[in-house]
């Protein structure tokens, strides 16, 4: 492994010499619509970094250009100083797609002893079955698994062997809560082996709860890069729901401190606020008595409006 | 490395043939029951017209034709198809195998299943109808029909690449169908009508099973039947790359 050093990721060249993944000026089209529209950003070694964005933001086409399985119309993919195809061949890329389908009418391991074999720094396949906690299911059909057991077999076939960068999309799917946390705790194994990891996902609490870093993809441009904190900050995090009888004074509602939206409908209020304990506690403060309170995050389509327009505000 | 790598597939791909029972049974049964049905009520003396050969002898090469064709053709078009559909392929394109190894792994799975289809109908053949041929003879049959497989091998990657997961079991039965009773490989071309024996004459499969036929009279293979199986090599395997590498930039 390469070590990450002093790197500030501002200075491009100095952060492209050690970089492991590099996407610079990456366009790539389907006709009219525009899947990854000027991409550029580069990865550094030891990062566990989520793509985070709505279905449909690119998140599958950005992981297909860095793969090398689809070729971007204009800008350059470089991973590792290379070629896509290039670094797989030297087997520093595990990959887990998400339908990745499987080779049907074999076993679990012998679909895995494949990955070991076909990786030029294999691990042992006792150990992989292990690690991705598959030992069970070893003898089982590939075409007899659950949706959580297939995707811990592509997680075996992308960890087969001592790769320098993982990458997975929505590699959750299909899986219940307690198998979803199982296997973040597998991949934080792979990431505190100092290995790269980048996953795709659009569940804003996956990214907050594994990744150093989070990257939000929004109609295949970057739209924010961070950690899960200052990217919950700047999507304006919560949002309140309350009902309130008698008349209603939106003026007076509309001063509350740290509120980035109102709507009200009836006797219902909806607010969302960049600090919403404060909010609601001046709520209180204003002598009202809010009803059937409640506060929540805000969902990720919404957390990306509200950065979306955030980014259009400062730019007009 | 790599050949290394292809061997770890092939080695996987050979097993999961040979665990297919279905398979194993259309290419490597079925021919030797077809040959039986067809051979079995003739006297096994009688010559079939414009080709010196008795029945049995005919119609051994013919099933031993259409049993390597049906390996080699069914066992890549279907399964290329539907791997390409579900993933598998794009899976396999994040390994270190080549590209072309996928293909050389079912390719060299399907040429192992179709040696015993081949060897199963030359022994019913010689068991059952008594054939009887020079020891050179039979080690040239299974030869150039086991060689001449690999035309087909590379249409069915063609076909493989060509049609959907929906659409490629209807097309690879019209092609196979149509090539197996158009060549002559169910029934002597020579008793078709003269305009059907025409068609019948530029067909892979009929100079396929013609090559074999002259091996059985003794006799060096046409230069035409020869060259046509060059030729519709050329064409399927160059369509299979063609194929191959648009999928390649488009999946």
């Amino acid at each position: 492994m390469t070590t990450t050093g002093t790197t500030t990721g501002t200075a491009a060249d100095a952060a492209a010499a050690t970089a492991v993944v590099v996407f610079d000026r990456v366009t790539k089209s389907y006709g009219d619509v525009r899947a990854v529209d000027g991409l550029s950003l580069a990865l550094r070694p030891g990062e566990t970094v989520a793509l985070l964005g709505p279905n449909g933001a690119g998140k599958s086409t950005t992981l297909d250009l860095l793969l090398g399985l689809k070729n971007a119309d204009s800008g350059s993919v470089t991973l590792f100083g290379t070629g896509p195809r290039e670094a797989i061949v030297a087997g520093r890329v595990g990959a887990m797609l998400q339908s990745g389908g499987l080779m049907e009418d074999v076993t679990v391991a012998e679909l895995v002893r494949l990955a070991c074999d076909l990786h030029p720094r294999r691990y042992r396949v006792h150990d992989v079955l292990a690690r991705a906690g598959i030992s069970e299911i070893a003898d089982r059909k590939v075409n007899k698994l659950s949706g959580g057991q297939a995707q811990r077999v592509r997680f075996a076939l992308a960890t087969a062997g001592d790769s320098d960068l993982i990458v997975l999309d929505e590699p959750t799917t299909g899986m219940d809560v307690s198998a979803r946390q199982a296997f973040w705790a597998t991949l934080r194994e792979q990431a505190d082996q100092g290995r790269t990891v980048l996953f795709a996902t659009h569940y804003l609490e996956e990214a907050d709860a594994v990744a150093d870093r989070v990257l939000v993809l929004h109609r295949g441009r970057l739209l924010a890069d961070g950690t899960a904190a200052e990217i919950k900050a700047k999507a304006g995090a919560r949002r309140v729901r309350f009902d309130l009888h008698g008349p209603i004074d939106e003026a007076a509602l509309r001063r509350l401190p740290f509120l980035t939206a109102l709507d009200v409908s009836g006797h219902t209020v909806r607010i969302q606020s960049s600090d919403a304990d404060a909010t609601v506690h001046a709520l209180y403060g204003l002598g009202l008595y809010p009803r059937n309170l409640e506060v929540a995050g805000l969902g990720l389509e919404q957390a990306f409006v509200a950065i979306t327009e955030a980014e259009e505000a400062k730019q007009s | 490395m790599n050949t290394f790598a292809s061997r770890s597939l092939i080695k996987l791909e050979l097993a999961r043939a040979l665990r297919n029972r279905k398979f194993l049974f259309f290419s490597v049964l079925y021919p030797s029951i077809l040959f039986l049905i067809i051979a079995g009520q003739s006297d096994g003396t009688a010559r079939i017209d414009g080709t010196g050969l008795t029945l049995p002898t005919y119609m051994m090469v013919s099933m031993a034709s259409f049993g390597a064709l049906t390996a080699v053709l069914m066992g890549n078009s279907e399964r290329i198809a539907k791997e390409r559909e579900s993933g598998w392929v794009r899976q396999l394109r994040l390994t270190p195998l080549p590209g072309h190894g996928y293909v050389l792994a079912k390719t060299a799975s399907a040429a192992v299943v179709s040696l015993p289809s081949i060897v199963v109908v030359f022994v019913v053949a010689a068991a059952v109808k008594q054939v009887r041929l020079d020891a050179w003879q039979w080690c040239a049959l299974t030869g150039a029909i086991w060689a001449g497989s690999l035309v087909f091998a590379a249409l069915g990657v063609a076909i493989g690449y060509l049609a959907t997961g929906d659409a490629v079991r209807p097309i690879t039965m019209i092609v196979y169908f149509g090539l197996s009773l158009l060549g002559g490989l169910w029934m002597p071309a020579t008793t078709f009508p003269r305009w059907l024996q025409n068609i019948a004459d530029w067909l892979p499969t009929h100079a396929y099973a013609a090559l074999g036929q002259a091996i059985e009279r003794s006799q060096a293979p046409h230069l035409k039947d020869v060259t046509l199986l060059v030729v519709f090599f050329a064409l399927f395997a160059g369509g299979a790359a063609w194929l191959y590498r648009k999928d390649t930039l488009k999946a």
